[in-house]
């Protein structure tokens, strides 16, 4: 039996796939360096001395365990089971992107490298990684879509703060996909002295899975949380989807606990037409192989990758992380959608009612939390994750929720008649 | 009918050429007068690439032509055609290069059956690995359609990595010059020369070069190294800068200075 165990670990490093999804499509020039990183990354996972490091880390720099905490006010207003919050809000740099960015730093340092390059969509993965790079005195470059920088300027502020430099990517959609490619290409051409920090769990094997191990940690403290409070396993658990990596990061300590019900919530946008939304998974959802993987991805009927819209553009992207379209398939996961307004309603509705301020993104679940939770019992519990922080979204939000007061600050702080 | 890639290697030409073209770029009809003139122009070989929205391995040059033949709503269905209609003027073999997901979404047996009916003698999918699901189907379907896949190469390979590919390998092998995306540059990495000469030792097949080419004097530089050169982002800069007259003066200085050089 113990043989057994050890023979199927050894393995599970190997597969790159889940399921039929996945995989290593890359040309044959990034192969080395994802095998050098795999290599790297199986070894130090097994490393009790690198997890300690990482432990000490999560808990004296990222701000670990979060807290999980009883929302009563929103329980009251969904009429249904009790609903709990997972505050990655309260991490530091404000999300949960902290995880994925201190251990591959890590990795990344162990490896020698002496420069991390990442993609960010709303900027919180970005400003992880800006800020690790400040901690172990790496050099950070951060690839962002143009569109982003301008919805986003919050954290494009404090990543260059952090010594981080911002290249804007003017491409395609000028989105968080864009951003993919732009990093990869420039880690093509960097391959030695460069790691790339991938942030979602999606792109070419190992990140998917290594991405998921870092974010697992949300999960397990849920996990242990809640049987210290209430001695039992969550009924529901609800995230945010956008390449996945929040989601899977909740969900991954569940997996085996078959009654736990897990939903996904997908951005739905401003409906259901073409570019309005970013539905993988919507009524065709169609497979490809985009960025180095195997998945469900946005695509026309010639395999064309199509542009997307949400109002949080962490949720902003065309693919969906491989080992949730895997769990999609396999029906252990349920993806719903969530549209822009109603986003921004819970947006305001979490703020009203617990003062917490979450992320554009975390939004989306909560709107679905509320939806959902008539449907369980006021003994049944579900436990929503609050992925980052909305303190990013204050030029999307307060436009939309403070359109005239927010105009005014805006036009006062542009003609210099503010007061300091 | 085209001839064949054994009969461009065998010709006495020291170096061959191989051009690069974007189906659709600036639009569908210039890129199939383009694949003519670099024809007539002493062109050994033209790789077609079909526009994909993300063009993993490609620079600048490349994707922004990838981006405007799309937006002038080329389809690979319409590039199949362009080619098929001019495939009897061409005499020289022409190849398909293009993404995995536009050959995964047609379906691997479509596009490869189709490919060779319009008249292509082989295909190039830089980002379909030959250990990863669906290389097996692919490359069934070559030989079912008496099509070759090119294996894309680059320095930092593996030699158990470089033996189990050339097992695999057929038509020539295309090595990059750079560890990098496609675009014009100068000069060539120290690590790519001593590359070709590893993958010389394993393999009799023909070898290509290509990414990073700017001039004339470094196609020279290939002579006896390999036997084609590769040029495709700096066509596309001459094209944009002095259209397919320039292109073709490019081609026929290089023919010119390969024959010097011999």
């Amino acid at each position: 039996m113990e043989q057994k165990r050890k023979k199927r670990s050894k393995t599970a490093g190997e597969n790159r796939y889940f399921g039929d999804y996945g995989g290593r499509y890359v040309p044959e020039m990034l192969v080395p360096a994802l095998e050098e990183l795999s290599g790297a990354y199986f070894h130090y996972r097994e490393s009790q001395e690198f997890q300690n490091e990482l432990e000490h880390l999560r808990k004296n720099y990222a701000g670990r365990p979060t807290p999980l905490y009883f929302a009563e006010n929103l329980t009251r207003l969904g009429r249904g089971c009790k609903i709990y919050l997972k505050l990655e809000s309260l991490c530091q740099t404000g999300a949960h992107k902290i995880n994925n960015a201190l251990g591959q730093a890590l990795l990344a340092r162990k490896m020698g490298k002496t420069c991390l390059v990442a993609e960010t969509g709303a900027g919180q993965h970005g400003l992880a990684t800006a800020a690790v790079a400040a901690r172990f005195g790496l050099k950070s470059r951060i690839f962002m879509g143009e569109v982003d920088i301008k919805r986003q300027y919050p954290n494009v502020f404090f990543m260059k703060t952090m010594g981080a430099e911002i290249v804007p990517v003017r491409d395609g959609t000028k989105t968080l996909k864009d951003a993919v490619n732009a990093a990869l290409k420039y880690w093509i051409e960097h391959l030695e002295d460069t790691h790339y920090l991938l942030g979602s769990a999606v792109g070419p094997f190992p990140y998917p899975l290594m991405v998921r191990d870092f974010q697992s940690v949300i999960g397990r403290e849920v996990k242990a949380q809640l049987r210290a409070y209430e001695n039992r396993l969550p009924d529901v658990l609800v995230a945010c989807v956008g390449g996945g990596s929040n989601s899977i990061g909740l969900f991954y300590p569940f997996l085996e606990d078959k009654n736990v019900k897990l939903y996904g919530v997908e951005a739905g946008g401003l409906g259901p037409g073409q570019g309005e939304n970013a539905r993988r998974l919507g009524e065709n959802p169609r497979k490809g192989i985009v960025q180095g993987y195997k998945s469900y991805f946005i695509l026309d009927d010639e395999g064309q990758v199509q542009p997307t819209h949400s109002i949080s553009a962490g949720l902003d992207y065309a693919g969906l992380g491989p080992e949730l379209a895997y769990l999609h398939d396999a029906g252990r996961i349920c993806f719903d959608q969530v549209t822009d307004v109603e986003a921004l309603t819970a947006f305001k509705t979490l703020c009203q009612t617990e003062g917490i301020i979450p992320a554009l993104e975390s939004a989306h679940a909560v709107a679905y939390a509320l939806k959902i939770a008539v449907e369980f019992s006021g003994r049944q519990i579900m436990v929503v994750n609050i992925s980052g922080r909305g303190d990013k979204d204050l030029f999307v939000a307060a436009k939309e929720l403070d359109g005239e007061g927010w105009l005014r600050f805006l036009k006062e702080e542009a003609n210099g008649e503010r007061i300091n | 009918m085209n001839g064949s890639i054994e009969e461009v290697f065998a010709k006495k030409k020291r170096l061959k050429i191989m051009t690069h073209v974007v189906a659709g770029y600036p639009d569908l009809e210039t890129s199939q007068n383009l694949i003519l003139a670099m024809a007539e122009a002493g062109a050994d070989m033209i790789e077609v690439q079909i526009p994909f929205t993300d063009p993993l391995a490609d620079g600048p040059t490349i994707m922004a032509a990838n981006h405007k033949a799309l937006q002038n709503g080329l389809t690979p269905k319409l590039c199949l055609k362009m080619i098929e209609e001019i495939r009897d003027e061409v005499k020289l073999p022409l190849l398909f290069m293009t993404y995995a997901n536009l050959a995964y979404t047609l379906g691997l047996e479509r596009f490869v059956s189709e490919s060779a009916a319009c008249g292509v003698s082989g295909l190039i999918i830089p980002d379909l690995p030959f250990d990863e699901r669906g290389y097996d189907d692919y490359y069934f379907w070559l030989k079912e359609c008496n099509l070759v896949g090119i294996q894309v190469l680059s320095a930092g390979l593996s030699l158990s990595r470089l033996k189990k590919i050339l097992k695999r390998a057929e038509g020539f092998i295309y090595i990059t010059l750079r560890v990098g995306v496609t675009g014009a540059r100068n000069g060539m990495e120290i690590k790519s020369v001593d590359f070709i000469d590893r993958v010389k030792a394993y393999t009799d097949l023909p070898l290509a070069a290509g990414f990073g080419i700017s001039s004339v004097e470094q196609i020279t530089n290939l002579i006896g190294k390999v036997d084609m050169a590769v040029v495709g982002s700096h066509l596309i800069n001459l094209f944009n800068s002095g259209g397919k007259e320039n292109v073709q003066n490019f081609i026929k200085e290089t023919n010119q200075a390969i024959e010097q050089v011999s």
